[in-house]
């Protein structure tokens, strides 16, 4: 029980990449595939912040911290969930929307050319 | 963390997760996908990650839906079903998920538990961290100082990443000549000719609200969860929200695109001229405790506090600009006329 506990996320982020990446594979439509893009980003982005994440921990945001007089704060790093993690995930997520406004360029320029958004369909006018 | 709402969240974020993969209507998908991200952004601060589940809930749950939404208004809505190779696709999609998922599972075994204090990513690193980033700076939320100053370079060029990704779309969507548009068949409209008083009244009056929480955002993000990367989307937002209930006419009005793509640059521009200011004043770049030497009364630990909020005003008003360049390009197939 105690190792299903401390565990059983670490599967469920392994479901959801397997997820996305049957929907980058084996989806017909492209913003499908795109979406299934999107869902293996977060389940990476679930796995880091999970890594972060301490028990008995608070958020990374020192209580009281104003100023200057706050030195003798007594902060030990146990007390705080780990900051590093958050900060390359959340850059990550706006990165994120960047390449996905990309893809959706690329799918609506794509049906410009072959007024279609299924890939047999693109292939059969390719050949 | 409480494992049982972890749990259950997490079972939720799977059937949405399923349903957006299964449900034959992009525009259905586009909203399942919505409330996914909302699912994951409870989960994130349910783990302590509030500046991440902030990110994701203005982020995902926000701009990348109304991205969607405006790519199958472009396209279309409707799925088909694969007409040949139906199979072996299916074989070949759902055997690549399975091996991979083994080979993760096993590796999985290794891994040390759910909150485990003294997991590897928590000890090396991360300690100095959380017990300097008072004395160092002055800035209470970690996760600040370490995304503008310990880590400032990074977020310099993710910065410069949103800035290319902009520009990417504007490149491959925008099309200025006449002559360029192509007999496309009309998209079947979602909401064409429907214009709705009160939701027109509404978003209006909103708009002034969001933007002053935006500018909160990047103003206080030393002390609560936010910065300039949430307070950018928040003000993006705030546009696409006008784009939505009138049309991209209003908001260009505002907004020309050329405006856009200049505040685009400067926005970037801000955060390496703050960095080439440092080098100036004789120490590494973006060593913003140098900045005391200009600064009126603020010593080298002040200086860095102030230093972080000058490039969090660049990185939101780079990605403000991005993300209402991205949405003009994609709700209008680049014409730049009335959107969706």
């Amino acid at each position: 029980m105690e190792y299903l506990i401390s565990h059983y996320n670490y599967w469920i982020y392994i479901l959801l990449m397997m997820v996305g990446l049957y929907a980058m594979l084996a989806k017909n439509n492209l913003v499908k595939k795109v979406i299934g893009m999107s869902i293996f980003q977060t389940a990476i982005i679930l796995f880091y912040v999970s890594i972060s994440a301490k028990r008995d921990a608070t958020i990374p945001i020192i209580a009281h911290g104003h100023g200057h007089d706050t030195a003798h704060a007594v902060v030990e790093a146990a007390h705080y969930a780990n900051p590093l993690p958050h900060v390359l995930m959340l850059t990550a997520i706006v990165v994120s929307v960047g390449t996905l406004g990309v893809a959706l360029a690329i799918c609506l320029a794509i049906h410009r050319r072959y007024n279609t958004l299924e890939e047999d369909e693109i292939q059969e006018q390719l050949q | 963390m409480i494992w049982q709402i972890d749990l259950s969240v997490l079972s939720l974020v799977v059937i949405c997760a399923f349903a957006t993969i299964m449900v034959k209507d992009l525009l259905s998908a586009a909203i399942i996908f919505g409330a996914y991200s909302f699912l994951m952004c409870l989960l994130w601060t349910e783990m302590g990650a509030v500046d991440v589940a902030f990110t994701e809930a203005s982020v995902g749950a926000g701009v990348s839906t109304i991205l969607f939404i405006a790519a199958a208004y472009q396209t279309t809505r409707i799925v088909k079903a694969r007409r040949r190779g139906r199979l072996s696709s299916k074989i070949i999609g759902l055997g690549a998920a399975v091996v991979m998922g083994l080979v993760l599972l096993a590796a999985e075994a290794h891994f040390p538990g759910f909150g485990d204090p003294g997991s590897p990513a928590s000890l090396h690193l991360s300690p100095y961290y959380i017990t300097h980033t008072l004395a160092d700076t002055a800035v209470p939320n970690m996760v600040t100082s370490v995304l503008a100053d310990y880590r400032g370079f990074d977020t310099m060029f993710e910065t410069a990443v949103i800035f290319t990704a902009g520009l990417a779309v504007i490149a491959i969507l925008r099309r200025v000549k006449q002559a360029d548009r192509c007999e496309l068949p009309e998209p079947v409209a979602i909401s064409k000719g429907y214009e709705d008083t009160i939701i027109r009244f509404v978003s209006r009056q909103l708009v002034p609200f969001m933007q002053l929480f935006a500018l909160y955002v990047v103003a206080h993000g030393h002390h609560s969860p936010g910065g300039g990367f949430q307070g950018g989307v928040i003000l993006g937002a705030s546009f696409i929200l006008l784009a939505i209930s009138y049309d991209l006419n209003l908001v260009i009005s505002r907004m020309s695109e050329k405006t856009n793509i200049m505040l685009g640059n400067i926005g970037v521009l801000i955060y390496a001229g703050i960095g080439f200011l440092c080098l100036l004043l004789g120490a590494n770049f973006l060593d913003y405790s140098v900045l005391s030497k200009i600064l009126p009364a603020t010593d080298n630990i002040m200086a860095r506090s102030h230093g972080m909020l000058g490039i969090e005003i660049g990185v939101a008003i780079a990605v403000m600009a991005i993300v209402i360049a991205i949405y003009l390009n994609l709700s209008s197939h680049g014409k730049l006329d009335k959107g969706l």
